[in-house]
C-alpha cells in the first residue's frame, strides 16, 4: 500500500520521491487541503477506494494514509 | 450532427475594470501571502471594480465590443447572465439593452452563477430556434465583488470582476461560430456549497434577524473541487461526444476560470495537453458568468485562439449548476 500511495503522491501529485516516507507529515510532503481532495479522488479511480477528503485530513502522516487505505481495502 | 438553423457566434469583446488588485494589495489587508494564493489558486492579479460602478456599466462596455466587433447595430434580443444584479428587481438586461441604444427589444437576466455563459448560450439559441430574434447580443457580467465577504480569504482573493460578451445570428449548423451540441446539468441538493444564503425571499419572509455574514457570498472549498472536477470532465466528454468529436480533436479548451488547480486536474482527466488549454486565471481570477466569454475574447485578440480552432467550453458553478458544449471558431474581430 505504501508503495502505491507513493506513486500516486509522485506521478500524480507531484511530490518528490525522497520526501516520501512513512513519518512525513502532510506538511512535510506539501500536500494542501485540494492536494488532499485531489488524492482522494485519485484512490477512488486508481485503486477503487472510499477514503473522503476528510478522513485523509484526518490522517497525520503517510503511515497513517496507509493504514486507512489498508482498512478501506479490507472491507471491499 | 444537425444541419438545421443554429446560433452562429459573429462578435466577441470583453471588458474588466481597471483597477488592479494584486496579491500583496490583498495580504495587506488579509491573512494570506502571494505564495499561498498562487500555489492554491494560479491567480496572480485580478480587477475590481470601484466604488460607483455596477454589473451594468461592464455589461455596457463588453456589449459595446462584441456589437462593434459583429459590425452590428441592432440586434433581435439581449440576454444578460449574471449572479450579481443591479437590483433584485427588475433584471439587468432591459437597462443594458436600452443604454447601448438597441431600443425596445427582449431582453431578460440568466441566473446560473459560473455556469451562466453557457446557460445564457443555450437561451440565445433558443430565442434564434424559436424565431423569437434573429440575433442576439448575449452578454455575462459580474461585479462579484460586490457580494464577496471582505474578510473571507478564502473568496477574497479568487473572485474579481469582469464581463465578457457575444453576438450569436441565426445560420447553419455547419458553418464556423455554430454552437454545438450545449450539454446542461444542475443538482438543487448540493446549493448550500455555493450561495449566498440571506437577500432573498426566503431570509426576508424568516422572521429572524439577518447575520450579517449570510449577506455575502460562501463556498465550501473541499466540496467544491471535487464536484467541479468530476462535472466538468464528464459533461466535457459528453460534449464532445455529442458534436461528434475525439478528445484529440479539440484545438482549445477554454473552461470557467474558477482556480488554476481544478483547471490542471480537469484537462489532465480529459487529456487535453497544456498547449491546448485556454488561460486567464493568473491575470483576472474567477469572474464568475463572464469567465469563459473574458477568455474567449482575450485569447482571440493575442491570437491563441484562431478561426478553424476546434474549442471545447465547459463550466461549473453555484446551482449546482454545470455545461460544455462545442463551436468551430469563426473569423473575428477584436477591439
Amino acid at each position: 500500500m505504501l508503495e502505491q500511495l507513493k506513486e500516486i503522491l509522485s506521478n500524480k501529485l507531484k511530490v518528490s520521491p525522497e520526501a516520501i516516507t512513512p513519518e512525513a507529515t502532510r506538511e512535510d510532503i506539501e500536500l494542501d487541503s485540494l492536494a488532499v481532495v485531489e488524492l482522494s479522488l485519485l484512490l477512488k479511480s486508481e485503486l477503487d477506494l472510499d477514503i473522503s477528503d476528510d478522513d485523509l485530513l484526518e490522517a497525520e502522516t503517510v503511515a497513517d494514509m496507509v493504514r486507512l487505505m489498508e482498512e478501506r481495502s479490507a472491507k471491499v | 450532427m444537425s444541419t438545421g438553423r443554429a446560433a452562429v457566434i459573429t462578435g466577441i469583446g470583453s471588458y474588466v475594470p481597471p483597477n488592479v488588485v494584486t496579491n500583496d494589495d490583498l495580504s495587506e489587508r488579509l491573512d494570506t501571502s502571494d505564495a499561498w494564493i498562487r500555489s492554491r489558486t494560479g491567480i496572480v492579479e485580478r480587477c475590481f471594480i470601484t466604488p460607483g460602478t455596477s454589473t451594468g456599466d461592464l455589461a455596457v462596455e463588453a456589449g459595446l465590443r462584441a456589437l462593434k466587433s459583429a459590425g452590428a447595430e441592432q440586434v433581435g434580443a439581449v440576454v444578460l447572465a449574471t449572479t450579481t444584479p443591479d437590483q433584485p428587481c427588475p433584471a439587468t438586461a432591459p437597462q443594458v439593452a436600452a443604454r447601448l441604444g438597441l431600443g425596445q427589444v427582449p431582453a431578460f437576466d440568466v441566473a446560473a452563477v459560473c455556469s451562466g455563459f453557457l446557460y445564457g448560450l443555450a437561451s440565445a439559441a433558443g430565442l434564434i430556434a424559436a424565431g423569437v430574434a434573429d440575433s442576439v447580443l448575449l452578454i455575462a457580467a459580474d461585479a462579484f465583488t460586490t457580494i464577496i465577504n471582505p474578510e473571507d480569504r478564502t473568496t477574497a482573493v479568487i473572485f474579481a470582476d469582469g464581463a465578457g460578451a457575444v453576438v450569436l445570428r441565426a445560420g447553419s449548423a455547419n458553418e464556423p461560430g455554430a454552437i454545438g451540441p450545449l450539454v446542461l446539468g444542475s443538482d438543487g441538493e448540493l446549493s448550500h456549497l455555493i450561495e449566498v444564503p440571506a437577500g432573498g425571499s426566503r431570509q426576508r419572509s424568516s422572521d429572524r434577524p439577518v447575520d450579517p455574514a449570510d449577506r455575502y457570498f460562501r463556498m465550501l472549498g473541499r466540496e467544491t473541487y471535487r464536484h467541479a472536477v468530476e462535472r466538468m470532465t464528464s459533461v466535457s466528454t459528453e460534449a464532445a461526444e455529442r458534436a461528434g468529436w475525439r478528445l484529440e480533436d479539440v484545438d482549445r479548451f477554454a473552461a470557467h476560470q474558477a482556480n488554476a488547480r481544478i483547471l490542471e486536474a480537469v484537462a489532465k482527466r480529459l487529456g487535453l495537453p497544456e498547449d491546448k488549454q485556454l488561460s486567464n486565471i493568473d491575470r483576472v481570477g474567477n469572474t464568475g458568468a463572464a469567465s469563459i466569454p473574458l477568455l474567449l475574447a482575450e485569447a482571440t485578440a493575442e491570437g491563441r485562439l484562431a478561426a478553424g480552432h476546434r474549442v471545447l467550453l465547459t463550466a461549473f458553478g453555484g446551482g449546482l449548476a454545470w455545461g460544455a458544449g462545442t463551436v468551430v471558431w469563426p473569423e473575428l474581430q477584436t477591439f
